[in-house]
């Protein structure tokens, strides 16, 4: 069976003054039709990029290369009026914060059902989708309509925003951060979301720095750490035991866990090093870490790490 | 009947809800915004009916009555040839506002149009317009604005002329307005979220652009017009404007000023309170106006 979506050693340099920030090295994931992604990493590690990069809303200074592929075709090379025929249609965006994702000067209403329309559906079709999704989420199309974005409450907003991304029915829906900013009740409720959404059979990829929403949410989990994938599996199997001695560190730092940080500082992206990117923060380091980068070794049922540790198995 | 007598009910409920609508609207509004919309709205009304009210001959010479005071049959008094002051005012008023307006609308495109292009384009295009558009912007308006009517007045007459440099002189303000409000908006999410969503070029401009743009070159507009005003008298005044005959508001005050000696003094007294009251009454409307919109914004145009 071959994958929904299949991105393939994805590089993405941007350009800048300063250098080129290498904001994504080779990564490669996969989702399957159905499935639940995760995607994890503090801030900084590429995690927006990649969401960024699937839908190519990156901005010009930036250098991609490697590839993407959904449902076969070739993302990185499709021309404009095509790419818009994809977004949204075919893979949904839920965008960081719903407050300033939607136009703060034109009601809900038009907006919403001008999102439906560029979906490719009628006038008739799309209030009749929009009043049943919203309402699957108890908000009522004809209240909401006439309101703007801020005055709706956090919750509120986020549901819209989750139904924009829906109405579409697209293949896959792209969670960016679906939590930032979001107190516990209002995670819990986000996560229950997502779950519908993952169950109603749509491939979902969220992008979170959230441990406890991606414990909640389950499903497949890619750690990222400057840049590189470094562990991929279950993600029952990494909450259990992380194979990446980041992964160990980064549950270790948790409160609920034993709340002790990691010392030291991820390094710049715009000086990478020669080496495993975690070698100078790693409690387990010996010589091949700071010679050159791991490969993604294999460490057991379906679990990889990047880690010279596994490489001997 | 019973559907024509519900269609009537309906359009006078609706005609109430109108009334009542625009009725507490205007209970809302502070003192001076009142005072303003009501001076400007006898200015205008004056302006449009000047011809019922008062008819106009340009060249109605009446020598027997020249420098009359007000009276009750000249209400606002006589000019040194004996014309009926209040039909020139009324008269200046409307061609005065005619000219502004029209030159506002004219920077008001003219600067619309060079800042979609430099906030659009970005980068070298943007750096090369807006040098230009500093040039334009470090040039003294006035003396700037006698320079086009010179060359234009040939061409365009006098009104044309006047409307053309008055407009000419006023776009670079709106064109940084523009600009800035697209570089802006360009960063923000929303618009990441709508390219993401499938919005192509035009939906971006027609439905997230243009409702940010809208008020904004709306509210220079109507700061524009004032300033308008203004440049216009001044030309007119110096006799670089219209036809000497002509009645504008600069022209009479031109006239009335060479009458003040002679005792003369509602010749420039009116033309001059027109002037005052039409620039006063629609800055302190487009300064409430602003202050709703964007409480916190600051214009670049000041009166």
């Amino acid at each position: 069976m071959t994958a929904l979506l299949e991105v393939k050693d994805l590089s993405v340099g941007f350009r800048t003054r300063r250098g080129v920030v290498q904001a994504l090295s080779q990564a490669s994931v996969s989702v399957e039709q159905g499935e639940l992604l995760l995607v994890v990493g503090e801030s900084g590690s590429g995690k927006t990029v990649l969401a960024h990069s699937l839908l190519r809303l990156l901005p010009r200074n930036v250098d991609v290369s490697g590839s993407i592929r959904l449902g076969g075709e070739d993302v990185l090379a499709l021309q404009p009026d095509a790419l818009r025929r994809v977004r949204g249609r075919r893979m949904a965006l839920i965008p960081q914060s719903p407050a300033s994702s939607l136009n703060p000067v034109r009601r809900l209403g038009g907006q919403l059902l001008e999102a439906a329309r560029a979906r490719g559906l009628t006038e008739a079709q799309s209030r009749k989708r929009l009043r049943e999704l919203l309402g699957e989420l108890g908000l009522d199309l004809d209240s909401i309509s006439g309101r703007y974005i801020h005055q709706l409450s956090g919750g509120m907003q986020q549901r819209v925003v989750n139904a924009m991304a829906l109405v579409g029915e697209p293949d896959i829906v792209i969670a960016d951060e679906p939590t930032s900013g979001l107190d516990s009740d209002l995670v819990d409720a986000t996560a229950a979301q997502l779950r519908e959404i993952s169950a109603r059979g749509a491939s979902l990829l969220v992008i979170t720095h959230d441990l406890r929403l991606a414990e909640r949410l389950g499903g497949r989990l890619a750690l990222l750490y400057a840049s590189r994938i470094v562990e991929v599996g279950p993600a029952a199997a990494f909450f259990q035991s992380p194979s990446h001695p980041y992964g160990r560190e980064l549950l270790r730092a948790l409160p609920e866990r034993e709340g002790k940080s990691i010392p030291g500082m991820s390094p710049e992206l715009t000086a990478l090093p020669g080496h495993c990117a975690f070698a100078d923060r790693c409690p387990d380091r010996f010589e091949p870490c700071t010679e050159s980068v791991p490969d993604l070794y294999p460490v057991r049922d379906g679990v990889h790490a990047r880690c010279f540790a596994h490489a001997e198995r | 009947m019973s559907a024509g007598g519900g269609a009537l009910a309906g359009s006078l409920r609706l005609g109430a809800g109108i009334g009542q609508r625009a009725g507490s609207a205007v209970r809302g509004w502070p003192l001076a915004v009142r005072i303003a919309a009501g001076v400007l709205a006898v200015l205008v009304v004056g302006a449009l009916a000047a011809d019922v009210i008062a008819p106009l001959d340009d060249r109605a010479v009446d020598l027997d009555n020249i420098l009359a005071a007000p009276s009750w049959s000249h209400l606002l008094g006589t000019d040194e040839v004996g014309r009926d002051l209040l039909a020139r005012v009324l008269h200046g008023i409307q061609i005065s506002l005619m000219i502004a307006v029209s030159a506002a609308l004219t920077a008001a495109l003219a600067g619309t149009l060079v800042g979609i292009v430099a906030g659009t384009m970005g980068g070298k295009v943007d750096a090369v317009v807006m040098r230009v558009t500093d040039v334009f912007a470090s040039q003294n308006h006035f003396l700037f604005g006698i320079l086009l009517v010179v060359l234009f007045r040939p061409v365009l007459g006098g009104a044309g002329a006047i409307m053309l440099s008055v407009g000419l002189t006023h776009w670079p303000s709106l064109a940084r307005i523009v600009r800035g409000e697209l570089m802006s908006l360009r960063e923000r999410p929303f618009v990441a979220a709508a390219i993401g969503g499938g919005a192509g070029r035009l939906r971006l401009a027609r439905r997230h652009y243009l409702p940010h743009l809208l008020p904004a070159v709306g509210l220079a507009f109507v700061l524009t017009v004032p300033h308008a005003i203004f440049h216009e008298s001044a030309l007119s005044f110096l006799g670089l404007g219209l036809e000497p005959h002509r009645a504008s508001l600069g022209n009479i005050l031109a006239d009335g000023q060479r009458s003040l000696l002679a005792g003369g003094w509602w010749i420039a007294l009116f033309p001059g309170l027109a002037i005052l009251l039409a620039s006063m009454t629609i800055g302190t409307l487009a300064e409430s106006w602003r202050e709703r919109l964007h409480p916190r914004w600051r214009s670049e145009l000041e009166l």
